[in-house]
C-alpha cells in the first residue's frame, strides 16, 4: 500500500464555499445506514465526506454526483450535519475545476440561455396554458403563480400544469403569472454546485419579483418552494406555498369542493423536498383522502422514510441504469401496495415515476398522477353543476 | 480627607496583555486624581503581587486600593486579604475591576480593548472613594446534614458523614434506599454484583444511629441560609406501621391488586401492598394507593367498588359481600335494580367498556348464604338512645341497618303488611324478585332492626308521639307512593289506571287486570315496568307513549330495550291530549306532538304543536308520569313540609329544622334511584348517631372522596368485551320469574379481571385480616417534618431516557427489544427471571421464555445525538461489555453477541482492559451506529428475527444482522422533576439539564447556593466509581463546614433605615428570601442579615430610599457611572 498526505488545500476549498460542517463528523455511519443508495450500488456518504476531509482523490468521481440530495441522512446525523451543504460545496469546487458529469452541461447551457434547464425556449414558458387565457401578475392579484420549468416543457408534466390552473380558476384564487419574465428557481443548478448559473437565474427572479411587488407564490414545485423560502426569502417577505397546501387550504375554507368520485386505489409517494425539506406529509394526504371513492393505500417506506425517486440533486440530468433507478424501485413498491394510481406532487417524482413505469412495462397496472390532476378530475366545476 | 490611591493592573502572563497595553493603562490612571501610585505587574496573584500592595500602603500612605486583573469570582478575596495585611478595611478600601474576561478576552482589537480598560479602571477608582467600612458577620453552623436521595452517592455521603460523628437526614423518594446501582445486576469492571457491594451499605445506612432514614418522603421546602437551613419533609404514609412490620410478606400473599413493578421497569408485577425488592431498606411494605376509584367517587353511597371486585377476583365472595355491607344493606338487590352510576365514570371504557359492576354486585351477593351469614361485631348503645324510622323503603331500612350496626336500638314503622317500601311495591317481581330483597331485611332484622308491619304514623299515632313514648330521634323516610295525574278530561274513566298503584296492586296481591290493548303514558322507569307488566298480565299489545324523544327517555337504556324485545312499542315525542271516553270507559287516547321537553335551562316544560294530533285506539290506559309524597305521616304533628309535600332538610346532615327529627329518600329529593335513597339513610345515621352523642352535625364530618391522580391504565390491558348477561328466553318471559340469570362464576371472575385498578390500593382490607402483627393502618395520613440543618446534599441521581418515541429502533413495538435497565433486570437474581438471559413471549409481557442465540447491544440511544443528547452517557460503553460478557456467562459460549458503537470509551482504572477481556470472549464489535430495528425480513435467515441496520465503518461495509434480542443503551437523562428541585435547593441547571455546579473544575459538588452540595448523576452522566468519589467530596465539604462550626457571611446585604422607612412593607412582599420582618412596635420593616442575600429587590423598589444594599449605594453606582461617562465624553 502506498502512503498518502493529506490535501488540506482540497478540503479547504470545500470549507471554504460552504462544507465547514464536515469538520464536526464522527464517522459513524448514520448517513450511510440510512442512505438509499447503498441498497442499489456501493455507496457510502461517510467515505466520501472521510475523503473530503483529507482532501484525498476519488470521492469527486462518481460518488459525488450520486447524492440525490433526499435528506434523509441529515433528518438522522447526530452531529446534526447538514450533509447536503457539504456535497453543494464540494461539487462547487469540483466544477470550479472543470470536472463535473458531461450530461450537466446542456441543461446548465439551457438555463444561461432560455433560464431554464430543458432546451425550451423562454417565449413557450406558460405554453402549457393554452387556449386558457394566462392572467398577468399586478399588485391588485393575492398571489403569483410561479411555474416549474419541468411542469412548463415537460410533455408530461404539462398536463398537470393545466390541472393547477384549472383548479385556480374554478376556486376563484387572484392570482397571475409573470410568463416569460419568469427563469427557473435554479435550485437544480445550486445542488449540482454550479453557483454562478444559480446566482444569475436567483437575481432575474429577484428583480422580477421586486419589480412586481410580489409576496406571495404559490408554486409548482417543492424544489421551487425550498429555494424560495430557505434562500430567496433570506431578509424579504417572500413567501412560497405548494400548490398541494394550497389547494387543501382551499378544500378546508371551502373554496374548492371535491364531489366527482374517482373509484380507485391511490398510494401517495412524499416527494422528498414536500417532505422531508418542508415537513408537509399530511396535506397531500389529507387531499386525496377528501376525494370521494378513493382509498389511500400507504407504502411501507413513507412520510419521513420515504424513498426519494431519484430526480433531486441534479439526478434527473444524470444517465443511471435501470437497475440502479430509485423510480424503478419505487414503483415496485407501490405495485405491491395493490394500488392502481401512484399519487405525487412534484414534477420530477412525476417524470421520473413515468419513466420507471414505462421503464418496468406496466402501464396496465399502475398510472402516475400528480395531486393536481387527481383534485381537477374531482372538484365540482360551475360547468358541471 | 485627600484620598490616597494605589492602582495595579496585572499582565495575567498575557492573558490580559496580549489585549490591553497593561503600562499605557497604568499611565493613564496615574493622571486620574488622587492616584498617587500606579503599576502594572506580570501576576498579581502572586505572593509578590500581592507584596506589592502591603508594601505600597504604608510606603505611600494609601488609602484606597483597586487592582484591574481577573473576574472577582477569582481574585477579589485574595486581594481583600492583602489589603487587610495592609492595616486597611478590605470593603471600604479596595474594589477590584474586571480586565480579562470582560476585556481581553472577548475583543480582538488592542485598541478598543486597551480603552476599555481605562474607561472601567476609571469607573473603579471614582467608586472605590466612596465605599464604606463594612465587617463580615459569623453565624453558628448547625451539625446536621440533609441528604436528598438514597442511590449509591447519598448512602455513602451519608455513612462517611455518620462515622464522623455528624448526625445526617437522608430522605429518599422511594420506599427503600439503594436507588439505580441497586436495580443492576454485575458491575464493570470487575463484575461483582451490586447487590453484593450495595446492600452492606444500604444496611449500614439503615442501622448506622448518626443516619435519620427517611423514606417515602420528599423536601417540600428549604428555607435560611447556610449554616442554618430548616427542611420541610413530608413523609408519605405508608399505611404500614414500620414498628410494627416485620417484613414477613403475609400481606402481599392475599392482595388482590396487581400493577408493575416500578422497581423491575415493567418486567415483573407486584401488588398494592408491597416491597421493592427483597433487601429492601427499610424492610417495611408499603401500600400503594391513588386517589379513589372514580367507581367509588360516583357511587352516591360511596360503595367501595374496586374493593369487591379486587375481591371476587380473588375468589373472596363473603368478604367482598361484607365489604359492599360496609355502604349498603342491599348488595342483592341494587346489585339488579341499581342503574349503576359507577359503571358511567368506570375507566376500562378507555381501553374497552366499562366493567359490569352491579353484576359483578350481584354475584358475589348471590354466591353468600345470608342466613349464616356473619354479623359484624356491635357496641350496644343506651336503651334510652331509641330511634324511630318511619317508613321501611331503602332510605329507612338503611338509616336503621347502620343506626343498628352503630349499637342503636332501632324501631322502623311501616303502614304496609311487607317491608322495602317501593322496592318491594314499585319493581316487578321479574327484575326484583321478592326473595332477595327478603333475605337482605331479614339480615337487617338480624342486626335487632324491630320492625312494625300495618303501622302507618300519623293519624293514630303521630310523630310528636313517638318522640314523646321516648324516641330521641326520628327519621322519616316514607316515600313518594302518591301517583301524580295527567290533567286531561277522561282520566276518571274506567280502565285508566295509575302506574304505581297498579304495580303496587301487582306486586303485593297479584292481581292486577288490564285489557287487550293498552297504553302507557310515561317514559320512566316505572313506565318501562308497567308496560313490561301489563304485558305479562296478558295484554296482547303494549304502545308506550312518552313525550321525550328516544334518547332524552328518562328510562335506563337496557331496560327500554328489554322492554322492546318484548314486543312493546315505544312512541317517542307524543303527548295526551284527551282520553276518549265512550260509556263511562277509555275506548282510546288522542295525542298531540310535543315540539319540546325542556327549556333552555334544562327545566321540564314541554311545549306542543297543537296541529299535529292522532287518535289511538285502547281499551287500558295506565299513566305513569311521576309519583308524589304522601303526607299522611305528619298529620297533627309539627312537621316542616314543603308546599308541595315534601320534607324540607339540610342537604348534608337531613336534619330538619325540628331537633331529633330527620329526613331523607324520596320524600326529601323526590323521585331518585334506591342507592340514592341508601346514602341518604347512611348520612342521616352518622347525622343521629352525632346528634345523640352531642356532637357537631358538620365538625369534622369526613369528606367524600374526590382527586383524579389515578393508576395510568396498564399497557397488558388489551381490549376484551364486557362480560354479557345471561337471560331467560324471550317466549318463555310470560310469568314473573327474573329476566336476568346472573353471571356464572368463570363469567364473574373474567369480568372482574378487566378492573384496571384507579385506586391501586382497592381497601379491601384483605391485608388487614392478614397481618399477624397488626401493622396495617388504612387510616395514616402523611407526615411533615421540619428539620433543622447546617447544609444539604443533593444527590437525585437521573432518569433513564425513554427510548418508545424513536421509533426506527422499535422499543414498544418489538416485544424482544429491551432497554438496557430492563437487561439490567432480566439478569438480577431478583428480577422477573431469577437471573436468567431469556426472550420475551410476544403474547405476554411479563413471561419470558428460552434463551435468544443472537443478541444486538445497540450504544449511544439518545447520547451523542444532537437530536436527543448531545453528551455522551458515560457509562454504556463498559456496561455494554458487561452485557456481552453476561451473555456469553449465562447463555452459553456460541451465543451471538454483537455490540454496534460509534467509539469505545473505556477512559477508567481497568476499563480498557475489561475491553480487551470482553473482545477476548468472542464479542463482535461494530464499529458503526445502528440506525434501525426491523422485523421486515428480507431473506430466510431474518424471517422471525429482529434485524439491525448499520455501515461497519471500518470495512466500509452495510450491515443487516438478525438476531433474537436487541438491547438499547440508552441515555442517562435530568430527571423529570429538576426543575422543580433546583428551585427547591437555589441550584441552577446547565445547558445539558444537570444541575449545574459551581466551577466545572474547581468546585465540583458546590452549587450557587453556600452549604448546598452535589454529589452523583444528578450533576452529570457518571459511573459508580466517580459517584462514590464525588460523594465522598460532597461529605467532605459538609463535614468542613460542620466541624468548622461557624461559618462568615459576606455583609454587602441590605439595610432598612429606620430613620427613613415609612413602614410600607412593599419590601416584605418583594423579597424571595422572606428576609425581612415588620416591627410592629416601632411600625418599620427589619433586614435579618442573615438571611438577606443581597439580590437588591427591596432597594430597587424602596419608595422611601430607606432600603439600601451595604457596597452597592445609590453612591457607590453612581460614581462607578460617572466614571463610565466621563470617558465617553472625552473621546
Amino acid at each position: 500500500m502506498i502512503a498518502v498526505a493529506p490535501m488540506p488545500e482540497l478540503t479547504d476549498l470545500i470549507l471554504e464555499v460552504g462544507g465547514h460542517e464536515l469538520q464536526v463528523c464522527m464517522q459513524c455511519g448514520t448517513c450511510t445506514a440510512v442512505c438509499p443508495w447503498p441498497r442499489v450500488k456501493p455507496f457510502s456518504p461517510r467515505q466520501v465526506i472521510r475523503y473530503m476531509a483529507f482532501g484525498f482523490e476519488g470521492f469527486e468521481q462518481e460518488d459525488l454526483w450520486n447524492c440525490v440530495t433526499c435528506r434523509t441522512c441529515v433528518q438522522r446525523c447526530p452531529r446534526g450535519i447538514d450533509l447536503l451543504e457539504v456535497m453543494r460545496a464540494a461539487r462547487a469546487v469540483m466544477l470550479e475545476s472543470g470536472s463535473g458529469p458531461r450530461t450537466f452541461s446542456g441543461p446548465l447551457a439551457s438555463l444561461r440561455t432560455e433560464g431554464n434547464p430543458w432546451a425550451g425556449e423562454r417565449q413557450e414558458r406558460y405554453g402549457f396554458a393554452a387556449p386558457r387565457p394566462v392572467p398577468p401578475y399586478d399588485t391588485d392579484k393575492d398571489y403569483l403563480f410561479f411555474s416549474c420549468c419541468t411542469q412548463s416543457y415537460d410533455p408530461r408534466n404539462r398536463r398537470v400544469g393545466t390541472a393547477m390552473l384549472d383548479i385556480l380558476n374554478t376556486a376563484g384564487v387572484r392570482y397571475g403569472c409573470l410568463g416569460a419574465a419568469e427563469s427557473c428557481c435554479g435550485d437544480q443548478a445550486r445542488r449540482i454546485g454550479a453557483q454562478d448559473v444559480y446566482d444569475d437565474v436567483k437575481q432575474q427572479n429577484m428583480t422580477l419579483f421586486e419589480e412586481h411587488g410580489v409576496r406571495e407564490l404559490i408554486v409548482a414545485s417543492p424544489h421551487c418552494l425550498q429555494t424560495i423560502n430557505q434562500d430567496y426569502a433570506k431578509g424579504t417577505e417572500l413567501h412560497a406555498t405548494h400548490y398541494a397546501t394550497f389547494f387543501h387550504r382551499l378544500v378546508q375554507d371551502g373554496h374548492l369542493i371535491l364531489s366527482k368520485p374517482i373509484e380507485a386505489k391511490v398510494t401517495y409517494h412524499d416527494p422528498c423536498y414536500l417532505g422531508r425539506h418542508a415537513g408537509e406529509y399530511e396535506a397531500p394526504r389529507e387531499l386525496l383522502r377528501a376525494i370521494p371513492g378513493l382509498q389511500l393505500l400507504e407504502m411501507p417506506r413513507n412520510r419521513e422514510r420515504s424513498l426519494c425517486c431519484g430526480g433531486g440533486g441534479g439526478g434527473i440530468w444524470l444517465d443511471v441504469p435501470s437497475e440502479e433507478r430509485f423510480s424503478v424501485l419505487r414503483v415496485q413498491e407501490a405495485l405491491r401496495t395493490g394500488a392502481e394510481i401512484i399519487a405525487t406532487a412534484c414534477p420530477y417524482c412525476t417524470a421520473m415515476l413515468e419513466d420507471a413505469i414505462k421503464n418496468l412495462d406496466v402501464e396496465h397496472a399502475l398510472r402516475v398522477l400528480d395531486i393536481a390532476e387527481l383534485v381537477a378530475q374531482s372538484m365540482t366545476t360551475e360547468a358541471g353543476q | 480627607m485627600q484620598e490616597r490611591i494605589g492602582f495595579y493592573i496585572c499582565h495575567c502572563g498575557i492573558n490580559i496583555a496580549s489585549r490591553v497595553r497593561c503600562p499605557e493603562v497604568a499611565e493613564y490612571v496615574a493622571t486620574l486624581p488622587d492616584v498617587v501610585v500606579s503599576r502594572d505587574y506580570l501576576f498579581m496573584c502572586s505572593d509578590p503581587g500581592q507584596e506589592l500592595i502591603e508594601k505600597d500602603i504604608p510606603a505611600y500612605g494609601l488609602t484606597r486600593v483597586v487592582v484591574a486583573s481577573c473576574s472577582p469570582r477569582m481574585h477579589e478575596n485574595t486581594f481583600r486579604g492583602a489589603v487587610a495585611r495592609g492595616g486597611l478595611n478590605p470593603f471600604r478600601c479596595f474594589h477590584h475591576v474586571c480586565v480579562r474576561e470582560h476585556v481581553s478576552w472577548v475583543h480582538t482589537d488592542m485598541d478598543e480593548a486597551t480603552e476599555k480598560a481605562k474607561t472601567l479602571v476609571r469607573a473603579g477608582v471614582r467608586r472605590v472613594a466612596r465605599q464604606a467600612d463594612l465587617f463580615p458577620n459569623t453565624f453558628p453552623v448547625n451539625p446536621n446534614t440533609l441528604i436528598v436521595g438514597g442511590g449509591i452517592a447519598g448512602m455513602q455521603a451519608a455513612l462517611d458523614i455518620a462515622s464522623a460523628g455528624y448526625h445526617v437526614y437522608l430522605v429518599e423518594k422511594q420506599p427503600t434506599i439503594g436507588g439505580h446501582m441497586l436495580q443492576y445486576d454485575k458491575t464493570f469492571p470487575t463484575l461483582d454484583c451490586a447487590a453484593c457491594i450495595g446492600t452492606p451499605k444500604m444496611v449500614s445506612v439503615g442501622q448506622n444511629k448518626n443516619i435519620d432514614l427517611l423514606t417515602y418522603a420528599e423536601v417540600e421546602e428549604l428555607s435560611g441560609f447556610i449554616g442554618n437551613y430548616t427542611a420541610r419533609v413530608r413523609k408519605k404514609a405508608r399505611y404500614i406501621d414500620a414498628s410494627k412490620c416485620t417484613g414477613c410478606g403475609e400481606c402481599t400473599k392475599v392482595c388482590p391488586v396487581d400493577k408493575p413493578n416500578e422497581w423491575d421497569v415493567g418486567t415483573l408485577k407486584r401488588h398494592a401492598v408491597y416491597r421493592s425488592f427483597p433487601q429492601a431498606v427499610p424492610i417495611t411494605f408499603v401500600i400503594d394507593k391513588n386517589d379513589r376509584a372514580p367507581c367509588v367517587q360516583t357511587c352516591p353511597a360511596q360503595t367501595n367498588a374496586q374493593g369487591y371486585i379486587a375481591l371476587i377476583k380473588a375468589g373472596k365472595y363473603l368478604e367482598a359481600t361484607q365489604l359492599i355491607l360496609e355502604k349498603l344493606p342491599f348488595p342483592g338487590s341494587l346489585g339488579r335494580v341499581c342503574p349503576a352510576p359507577c359503571e358511567a365514570v368506570c375507566r376500562r371504557k378507555k381501553v374497552d367498556e366499562p366493567l359490569s359492576i352491579r353484576n359483578l354486585k350481584r354475584f358475589a351477593a348471590d354466591q353468600v348464604d345470608w342466613d349464616s351469614l356473619p354479623l359484624p361485631p356491635i357496641e350496644k348503645k343506651s336503651e334510652d338512645d331509641r330511634v324511630a324510622v318511619i317508613g321501611s323503603g331503602p332510605a329507612g331500612l338503611s338509616a336503621a341497618y347502620f343506626l343498628a350496626r352503630m349499637g342503636y336500638p332501632v324501631s322502623v314503622f311501616e303502614a304496609l303488611g311487607v317491608a322495602g317500601g317501593m322496592m318491594r311495591t314499585g319493581i316487578p317481581d321479574y327484575r326484583l324478585p321478592p326473595a332477595i330483597l327478603e333475605r337482605e331485611i331479614k339480615y337487617i332484622e338480624r342486626l335487632g332492626v324491630n320492625l312494625h308491619l300495618n303501622t302507618p304514623i300519623g293519624k293514630d299515632r303521630t310523630v310528636d308521639d313517638l318522640f314523646h313514648q321516648g324516641f330521641r330521634a326520628v327519621f322519616v323516610a316514607t316515600g313518594t307512593h302518591g301517583d301524580a295525574k295527567l290533567g286531561i278530561p277522561g282520566e276518571d274513566a274506567q280502565g285508566v289506571m295509575a302506574g304505581v298503584a297498579f304495580l303496587k296492586r301487582q306486586n303485593l296481591a297479584g292481581d292486577a287486570r288490564v285489557g287487550e290493548d293498552v297504553v302507557v303514558i310515561g317514559g320512566g322507569a316505572v313506565a318501562i315496568d308497567v308496560a313490561r307488566v301489563a304485558r305479562r298480565i296478558g295484554a296482547k299489545r303494549v304502545r308506550l307513549y312518552c313525550l321525550e324523544a328516544c334518547h332524552e327517555m328518562p328510562a335506563w337504556e337496557e331496560e327500554v330495550h328489554a322492554a322492546k324485545a318484548e314486543g312493546i312499542e315505544i312512541h317517542n315525542t307524543w303527548g295526551p291530549a284527551q282520553i276518549l271516553v265512550s260509556e263511562g270507559k277509555a275506548r282510546g287516547i288522542e295525542f298531540k306532538r310535543c315540539t319540546r321537553v325542556f327549556d333552555d335551562k334544562k327545566r321540564f316544560s314541554p311545549a306542543y304543536d297543537e296541529a299535529q294530533r292522532q287518535e289511538v285506539c285502547c281499551d287500558t290506559v295506565l299513566v305513569a308520569i311521576g309519583q308524589r309524597p304522601d303526607t299522611s305521616w305528619a298529620e297533627g304533628s309539627n312537621v316542616p313540609l314543603h308546599p308541595r309535600g315534601y320534607v324540607q332538610a339540610d342537604e348534608r346532615t337531613f336534619a330538619t329544622e325540628r331537633p331529633g327529627l330527620f329526613a331523607g329518600g324520596e320524600v326529601y329529593t323526590g323521585p331518585s334511584i334506591v342507592v340514592q335513597a341508601v346514602a341518604n339513610g347512611h348520612e342521616a345515621a352518622i347525622s343521629i348517631d352525632r346528634y345523640l352523642r352531642g356532637e357537631d352535625l358538620l365538625e369534622a364530618r369526613p369528606e367524600r372522596p374526590k382527586g383524579e391522580q389515578w393508576n395510568p391504565i396498564p399497557d397488558d390491558a388489551l381490549p376484551t368485551p364486557r362480560a354479557k348477561m345471561p337471560e331467560i328466553a324471550l317466549d318463555q318471559r310470560q310469568g314473573f320469574e327474573e329476566v336476568e340469570l346472573g353471571f356464572t362464576e368463570a363469567q364473574a371472575l373474567e369480568e372482574a379481571s378487566r378492573c384496571i385498578a384507579c385506586g391501586t390500593c382497592s381497601e379491601c382490607m384483605l391485608c388487614v385480616a392478614n397481618c399477624k402483627a397488626q401493622a396495617i393502618d388504612h387510616s395514616m395520613k402523611d407526615e411533615v417534618l421540619n428539620l433543622d440543618v447546617g447544609s444539604v446534599i443533593v444527590a437525585t441521581g437521573f432518569d433513564p431516557l425513554d427510548p418508545t418515541p424513536m421509533h426506527e429502533y422499535g422499543y414498544g413495538k418489538y416485544s424482544n427489544v429491551y432497554t438496557n435497565l430492563e437487561f439490567e433486570r432480566l439478569s438480577n437474581a431478583t428480577g422477573p427471571t431469577a437471573g436468567a438471559l431469556l426472550m420475551r413471549d410476544p403474547e405476554n409481557r411479563y413471561h419470558f421464555t428460552s434463551p435468544p442465540s443472537s443478541v444486538a447491544i445497540l450504544h449511544c440511544i439518545g447520547s451523542r445525538d444532537v437530536n436527543h443528547h448531545e453528551y455522551c452517557s458515560r457509562t454504556c460503553c463498559m456496561y455494554a461489555l458487561k452485557y456481552a460478557h453476561l451473555l456469553k456467562d449465562k447463555v452459553g459460549h456460541d451465543v451471538l453477541v454483537y455490540n454496534f458503537y460509534i467509539d469505545m470509551r473505556c477512559f477508567g482504572k481497568g476499563y480498557e482492559e475489561f475491553y480487551r477481556r470482553i473482545q477476548g470472549e468472542g464479542v463482535r464489535m461494530v464499529r458503526g451506529k445502528a440506525t434501525r430495528v426491523t422485523d421486515e425480513a428480507e431473506s430466510p435467515e431474518e424471517e422471525g428475527k429482529l434485524v439491525v441496520e448499520a455501515e461497519d465503518t471500518l470495512t466500509g461495509k452495510l450491515l443487516r444482522v438478525p438476531v433474537d434480542m436487541v438491547v438499547l443503551c440508552t441515555a442517562m437523562e435530568p430527571r423529570k422533576d429538576t426543575v422543580d428541585v433546583a428551585r427547591t435547593f437555589g441550584i441552577s441547571i446547565g445547558g445539558d439539564g444537570f444541575f449545574l455546579e459551581e466551577h466545572p473544575k474547581l468546585e465540583p459538588v458546590s452549587t450557587a447556593t453556600a452549604g448546598v452540595f452535589l454529589a452523583g448523576a444528578c450533576q452529570g452522566p457518571k459511573d459508580i466509581p466517580d459517584t462514590v468519589a464525588q460523594a465522598k467530596a460532597a461529605a467532605s465539604m459538609a463535614q468542613a463546614l460542620t466541624s468548622l462550626g461557624r461559618v462568615e457571611v459576606q455583609p454587602m446585604v441590605s439595610s432598612i433605615d429606620e430613620d427613613i422607612c415609612v413602614g410600607c412593607k412593599v419590601c416584605i412582599g418583594l423579597c424571595p428570601y422572606s428576609a425581612i420582618e415588620f416591627d410592629d412596635r416601632r411600625g418599620i420593616s427589619v433586614v435579618n442579615d442573615a438571611v438577606c442575600k443581597g439580590c437588591g429587590s427591596c432597594a430597587g423598589y424602596c419608595p422611601s430610599g430607606a432600603a439600601k444594599i451595604r457596597h452597592f449605594t445609590d453612591r457607590q453606582i453612581f460614581g462607578e457611572i460617572e466614571g463610565l461617562l466621563v470617558a465617553r465624553s472625552a473621546s
